[in-house]
């Protein structure tokens, strides 16, 4: 199925078009990252709509736009979006792979400073998984943070 | 977009007159079904990006179209446990406060402080960015 021309278009309404249009894709990947040293390890979910969408090209913004949204709302006296159209008028991104679409989601919703440096310092502060890689029960899950005994290759 | 049709008013069969504006500023912007137990999943949703797994009963819910600003409304809603006839509590996390981008949630279980269940739903209203 070939994606409209959506440059312009109301996000919200792209969003519409792909949930009545696409299936959802049920990623297997996990992001798991420590935001702190004091709290347990976060497991980050892609959604399976959004994944539909990342996958299919030509609907979701480029990841900066959110970046440059976030900037805004850091700002002292923050009230409201004023720049909300780059959500909707910057040229959409082409179609992703599954691991491209992850890596988008990284910068998107994780901290910045988690995946600015993940592989710095003593240990790991984020690595990407599968679903199987995870413990299956949620025994203990308060209490969960990335092993130190991983390897992970930069 | 194929089409296109703008109208101020919505007339029903009845003869009422509604303003369109009350229908797009009335809808639901984002909501999310997720299962809350063994690894989390997303059932389905809509303009949610991520869900993060933030702990016991704890969410994180990251919008895809962010709101225009930090007052808009949710509301949250899980299923109660009849064998053991506790109350589940479910709402804002307790010391977070909503962003235009993400709504971080949680449930409680009386008596025994944080919970995992199985459908846990979450919606947002308001205007978007």
């Amino acid at each position: 199925m070939n994606t409209p021309d959506f440059k312009g278009t109301h996000l919200w309404d792209r969003l519409c078009w792909a949930k009545e249009r696409l299936d959802p894709v049920q990623s297997d990947y996990r992001v798991v990252y420590e935001d702190s040293v004091d709290e347990c390890a976060k497991i980050l979910v892609a959604d399976p709509n959004w994944m539909a969408c990342a996958l299919q090209g030509g609907i979701l913004p480029p990841v900066w736009v959110y970046h440059e949204l976030a900037k805004d709302e850091a700002s002292e006296g923050f009230k409201r979006h004023t720049r909300g159209y780059l959500l909707h008028e910057t040229e959409p991104v082409e179609a992703m792979t599954e691991e491209e679409a992850i890596e988008y989601l990284i910068l998107k919703d994780c901290p910045r400073h988690v995946w600015e440096n993940y592989n710095e310092g003593n240990r790991p502060k984020m690595i990407i998984c599968t679903k199987k890689q995870l413990p299956q029960t949620r025994e203990w899950r308060n209490a969960w943070k990335i092993s130190e005994e991983l390897n992970i290759a930069a | 977009m194929a089409g296109k049709i703008i109208a101020d008013t919505i007339e029903t069969g009845a003869g009422a007159d509604i303003s369109t504006s009350f229908v797009v500023n009335g809808s639901l912007k984002a909501w999310v079904n997720l299962d809350g137990t063994g690894t989390i999943a997303v059932l389905d949703s809509l303009n949610i990006a991520s869900v993060t797994d933030d702990g016991s009963g704890a969410y994180i819910n990251a919008f895809t179209n962010s709101f225009n600003n930090v007052n808009y409304g949710w509301n949250m809603s899980t299923m109660n446990n009849a064998s053991s006839n506790k109350a589940f509590i479910a709402g804002l996390r307790v010391s977070t406060t909503p962003t235009a981008s993400q709504l971080q949630t949680s449930i409680h279980q009386n008596e025994t402080g944080s919970a995992d269940r199985d459908f846990v739903c979450t919606s947002a209203f308001g205007d978007l960015a």
